[in-house]
């Protein structure tokens, strides 16, 4: 260590009255968190999976002499690009979509255990809110940002490879190419709303339990319980208010006519499932003691 | 009008379940000063200095810093004040420099050039551009201190600095802080070494399970301090035991190691050593086994009981 030169204005050193300094602010805290994130290998990795993945797979259903009957829209999945992207939107929603937003999500507070770093950023100039704000944004960000590029390779693989006849909707009904293409976009938008509430359900266990592996694994495996749970018989009422049924409610843009209730009911479940997630987050972070790293 | 005290903790406690780490400790320190919070492992150093910077929250007990307190100001009470708790902790898959960039947009920017300032300080320079999980564990503690200067605060809390580091990385935190100190800097630290306070600080607390031992000025402490203590091996034990009957001033015994423990004044120690030498009796070894200093650290920390005597309010009076 060399000798210290003069960095302390002699007249703020010597006064003896309160500092005022400038402060950080959630914007500075939206920026460090983004160049956290970009720094690092997994949200790159995720993100060429959201715009890779969906090619090999797209081109392997292409080639199946027999098309996934069972499932909706496989029948005409193989000969019909509008139906395979639906087919793969149904398939990312089962786990996929939950996974790929809860590696930033489960990750993004944990990780500052995990390092020891809340003493660090928590003893600068920014407040825990500000902080607690950066992160959410940064996960929610990501989250648009990998499903945005999902479905628009998915999508155009899909049309690409297999191409864009008209559709055979769920009721029967022949949908021209261009209003499919339309309907399709949008059912891949109305899993946005899920899939924040799966972004926020991460950070919320996070939050809770410190360990970036319970913040990515532990949001997957609830998801999966929840589909499990959807499909058992006699329990309409519980079945409304799992974040996975909200996965499902573009069905109803298919049918003829078509029905959007679920859309609407979705997005206000989604909507409860975030805010009570943020919120006990929230309440966690503001209170809670630092007391490792 | 007094001056704002830079560090203002009054009565403050905190729990860990059953586990009291703080109880009703008063710190009060004075802008300007370099404050010694010394004691021993599980004193509550840390969680006092935590208290401090927020990020626990005690359980009574009042904290400001420069006349600012949580409730009101929230992280505006770290406004000029700087430093790390424990080891400095950073993101090991950023620079040094992404680092300090990093912590610079979270203190609302710092002015150009600082950032090239402080690494020039802590001699980080030429690794700044490495990750930092490559990093030694002492290249963190310089980090440490350069993203705290990067604050250019007018307070630095540093908890047990020198931890870790070796005799060299020691004696440079040292010169840094002192430094620091002599630059107007007012400096918090806490140690448990009672050399490391005695070289560097003005004033210090005692800490002892959580309370207050002992709180005044170094001078303070050096009047309670019992005689020093040595060790000596001689050519003839047995007639330094019988001529040290004689000399009043020192108490002689024989070690089971068959060195005799000396403790006196150094005065009257060095006449004793003068009467052997007269004797005939040589001097083979001879040792200072703890300084006065140290062993009053032991006699304070050793046993639970404050010494209440030096518990009055001395840093207000320190302040007049
Ligand atoms: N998170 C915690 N949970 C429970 N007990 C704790 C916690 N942190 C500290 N303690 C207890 O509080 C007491 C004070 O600990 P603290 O870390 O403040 O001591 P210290 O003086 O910094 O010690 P050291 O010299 O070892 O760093 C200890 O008894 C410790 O066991
Ligand atoms: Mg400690």
């Amino acid at each position: 260590m060399t000798a210290v030169q003069t960095h302390m204005d002699p007249a703020v050193r010597e006064s003896t009255v309160a500092v005022e300094r400038r402060r950080g602010g959630l914007g500075a805290a939206l920026r460090f968190e983004v160049r956290k994130l970009r720094a690092q290998y997994r949200g790159w990795a995720v993100l060429a999976g959201a715009v890779l993945a969906p090619i090999p797979i797209v081109v392997i259903i292409n080639g199946q002499s027999r098309p996934p009957k069972d499932t909706l829209f496989g029948r005409f999945a193989t000969d019909n690009g509008f139906a395979l992207t639906l087919l793969i939107l149904g398939f990312a929603t089962q786990w996929v979509l939950p996974l790929l937003t809860a590696i930033v999500a489960g990750d993004i507070f944990a990780s500052e255990d995990q390092h020891g770093t809340w003493k660090t950023v928590l003893t600068r100039s920014t407040s825990r809110a500000q902080i607690f704000w950066a992160k959410t944004l940064t996960a929610c960000g990501f989250a648009v940002l990998v499903l945005t590029l999902l479905a628009a390779s998915t999508i155009a693989s899909s049309l690409l490879i297999v191409g864009h006849q008209p559709l055979t909707g769920l009721s029967g009904q022949t949908i021209g190419a261009g209003t499919a293409l339309q309907l399709v976009t949008a059912s891949w938008a109305t899993t946005l709303a899920p899939t924040l509430g799966f972004t926020c359900l991460a950070i919320v266990l996070s939050v809770w339990f410190r360990n970036p592996a319970v913040g990515i694994a532990t949001p997957v495996v609830l998801g999966m319980v929840m589909v499990l749970i959807g499909g058992l018989g006699g329990i309409e009422i519980i079945r409304p208010l799992l974040l996975t049924t909200s996965f499902e409610a573009w069905h109803g843009l298919f049918t003829q006519p078509r029905f959007t209730g679920p859309l609407v009911e979705g997005l206000l479940v989604s909507a409860a499932w975030s805010v009570l997630s943020l919120g006990a987050a929230f309440a966690i972070v503001r209170r809670r003691d630092i007391t490792g790293g | 009008m007094t001056p704002t005290l830079a560090v203002d903790a009054t009565g403050v406690t905190k729990n860990f379940g059953p586990v009291r780490a703080v109880d009703e400790i008063t710190v009060q320190v004075a802008a300007g000063e370099v404050y010694g919070v010394l004691g021993p492992n599980g004193a509550g150093k840390t969680t006092f200095l935590r208290m401090l910077f927020g990020l626990i929250r005690p359980d009574c007990g009042s904290i400001r810093v420069f006349d600012k307190s949580w409730d009101q100001a929230g992280v505006g009470v770290l406004d000029g004040v700087a430093g790390f708790i424990e080891s400095p902790r950073f993101y090991p898959y950023l620079t040094g420099r992404a680092n300090l960039e990093g912590l610079a947009l979270l203190d609302g920017g710092t002015r150009a050039g600082l950032i090239k300032e402080v690494l020039d300080i802590v001699d980080l320079t030429d690794r700044a551009d490495r990750k930092v999980g490559g990093y030694s564990y002492g290249m963190r503690q310089r980090l440490g201190v350069a993203a705290s200067l990067l604050r250019e605060p007018k307070l630095l809390v540093l908890d047990e600095p020198a931890n870790g580091l070796d005799p060299a990385g020691i004696r440079d935190m040292r010169a840094l802080v002192k430094r620091l100190a002599a630059s107007g800097l007012t400096v918090l630290l806490s140690s448990h070494d009672m050399g490391e306070v005695e070289e560097i600080c003005d004033n210090v607390t005692i800490l002892n399970r959580g309370s207050v031992a002992f709180h005044g000025t170094i001078a303070q402490l050096r009047t309670m301090a019992p005689d020093p203590g040595y060790l000596l091996a001689t050519t003839d034990d047995r007639r330094a035991l019988a001529l040290a009957e004689h000399h009043h001033g020192v108490d002689v015994s024989l070690d089971p190691d068959a060195a005799l423990v000396v403790t006196g004044r150094r005065s009257e120690v060095s006449a004793f050593v003068a009467a052997l030498m007269r004797a005939d009796v040589e001097l083979l070894g001879f040792t200072e086994t703890q300084t006065p200093l140290e062993a009053l650290f032991f006699m304070l920390t050793d046993d639970t009981r404050p010494t209440s005597a030096h518990r009055s309010n001395q840093a207000q009076e320190a302040l007049r």
